[in-house]
C-alpha cells in the first residue's frame, strides 16, 4: 500500500505539479480513501496542518527527505486545500497521464530508488530555463577546472601567461602583466591584463577558461582597494 | 567618492535650484577632471575616421598624419586596415614631405579588436605605418609592437620589420 503510493508519488514528480483538475480528484478521493492506510484517514479528521505533517511524515520515512522538500513547495505555493486533497490531486495527475512504467508499481519503486538521481525542482516555473542554464554553466566550469589547474586571479596580481596564439601559427608566447579587471560570467569569465610592450601600453582581454591559455602563474600580488584598476591607464607603469 | 557625491548633488541641484546647480556643476566638472573613474568619463574608443591624427612609427620621415579616408568600413578603420592620410608633420629630410597624401596601415589602435579565440587586444595610442599603393612599406624600420592581425591582412613585410609582435 505504501509502496504503491511511493511509486505514484514518483510519477507525480516526473510530471510536476501541473493543473489540478477538480473533476478528477472527486472521483479519486473515494479511491484514495479506500486505499489509504488508517493513519491518513485519521489525518483527515484532525486539523489541516497536522494532517499535512502526518502525510509528510508517513511519506518522508519511506522515501527520504527529498520528497518532503518537494511536497513543501507544492503545499505552500498558493494552495489552501487540505493535505489530503493535495495527495488526491497528485494521484489524479499521475493517474490521468499514465506512463507504461507505472503498470507494475511495486517493482518500479524499488528500481527507481536506486536508478534515478535526485530530480532538481525549481520553485519558479517561469525562471526554470534560466536556472537550468545556470546549472549547465556551473557544470561546464567544473569540467574545465578539473582538467587543468586555474589559479584564482584577482585584480592587482601580476600574472604570467603562456598563451597559444592561433594567428601566430600555434606558437606559445609568454605574456606578463598586471590584472586590472576581472569579469565573472560563468564559463565566459574574462580578465584584462595590462603590460608594457616595447614602450607602448597594451591591454589584452582573455577568457579565463580558454583552452588557448596553457598556463597561468601568479608572480606577485599588489594590494589594491578596488576591483577595476582603470586608473593605471593614466599612470605610466614604469619598466614593465 | 567626491565625484559620485558631486554627481548626486548635481542631479538634485538641477531639479531643484538653478542657481545652486551652477555652482555644483562647476564643482562636478572640476572633480571629474581629477577623478576619471565613472562610466561617464571612461572613454569609449571608436574607429579611426576622417580627421583622426595618428602617429607614424616608421622611418619614412613623417611624424604625424591625419586620416582623410578609411578604405574599408563605413564607420572607420580598425586595427590592421588601410587608410588614406595626409602628412601633417614631417622630419626635415625624409622620404615624405608635409602635405603629401599617403596610404597607411593601422598598426596600433586604441579601439579593441577581437580575435578569433575570444581574446581582445587594445593599445594605448593610434599608430600607422606608411605604405605605397601596393602595400609595401615606404620606410625600412618599424618601431614599437605590431599585432598579429597584420598576418591575415597579408602585411607580412611590416611584421618582419617589427621588433615585437603583440
Amino acid at each position: 500500500m505504501q509502496s504503491f503510493i511511493g511509486g505514484s508519488i514518483r510519477l507525480g514528480q516526473r510530471h510536476g505539479f501541473y493543473s489540478w483538475s477538480g473533476a478528477h480528484f472527486k472521483a479519486n478521493r473515494a479511491y484514495l480513501a479506500t486505499n489509504n492506510s488508517s493513519s491518513l484517514i485519521h489525518g483527515s479528521n484532525n486539523s489541516i496542518n497536522s494532517s499535512r505533517n502526518h502525510l509528510l511524515q508517513s511519506l518522508g520515512t519511506r522515501l527520504g527527505s527529498q520528497t518532503k522538500e518537494l511536497m513543501l513547495p507544492g503545499c505552500s505555493g498558493g494552495c489552501s486545500m487540505p493535505g489530503l486533497s493535495q495527495l488526491a490531486a497528485m494521484m489524479s495527475t499521475c493517474s490521468s497521464r499514465s506512463m507504461t512504467t507505472a503498470a507494475s508499481p511495486t517493482p518500479d519503486s524499488s528500481q527507481s530508488v536506486t536508478d534515478v538521481p535526485p530530480r532538481i525542482k525549481f520553485k519558479r516555473l517561469d525562471k526554470t530555463a534560466k536556472h537550468i542554464l545556470q546549472i549547465l554553466d556551473k557544470e561546464a566550469v567544473e569540467e574545465v577546472k578539473a582538467q587543468r589547474e586555474i589559479p584564482d586571479i584577482k585584480p592587482g596580481n601580476i600574472v604570467q601567461l603562456r598563451v597559444e596564439v592561433p594567428e601566430n601559427k600555434r606558437r606559445v608566447s609568454t605574456i606578463k602583466g598586471i590584472v586590472i579587471a576581472r569579469r565573472n560570467a560563468g564559463l565566459n569569465t574574462t580578465f584584462r591584463l595590462r603590460r608594457m610592450v616595447a614602450g607602448v601600453g597594451v591591454e589584452s582581454l582573455f577568457p579565463l577558461y580558454s583552452p588557448n591559455i596553457k598556463e597561468i602563474k601568479v608572480l606577485d600580488k599588489k594590494t589594491v582597494r578596488r576591483a577595476k584598476l582603470y586608473y593605471l591607464r593614466d599612470k605610466m607603469n614604469a619598466l614593465r | 567618492m567626491a565625484a559620485s557625491f558631486a554627481s548626486k548633488c548635481s542631479r538634485v541641484g538641477r531639479s531643484l535650484l538653478g542657481g545652486l546647480g551652477n555652482n555644483l556643476s562647476g564643482l562636478q566638472s572640476a572633480s571629474n577632471e581629477v577623478v576619471g573613474n565613472n562610466v561617464w568619463s571612461q572613454q569609449q574608443r571608436t574607429f579611426i575616421q576622417m580627421r583622426t591624427v595618428l602617429k607614424v612609427v616608421d622611418n619614412s620621415g613623417a611624424k604625424k598624419v591625419m586620416c582623410i579616408q578609411a578604405l574599408k568600413g563605413k564607420k572607420g578603420a580598425r586595427l590592421g586596415d588601410t587608410i588614406v592620410a595626409s602628412v601633417k608633420e614631417a622630419m626635415p629630410n625624409g622620404k615624405v614631405k608635409k602635405g603629401k597624401v599617403v596610404y597607411g596601415v593601422v598598426v596600433r589602435a586604441a579601439m579593441q579588436r577581437g580575435r578569433c579565440d575570444g581574446s581582445e587586444v587594445k593599445f594605448d595610442d593610434n599608430a600607422v605605418v606608411l605604405v605605397d599603393k601596393q602595400g609595401q612599406p615606404i620606410g625600412t624600420r618599424v618601431f614599437g609592437p605590431v599585432p598579429h592581425e597584420l598576418r591575415n591582412k597579408k602585411h607580412v613585410k611590416i611584421l618582419t620589420l617589427a621588433k615585437h609582435i603583440a
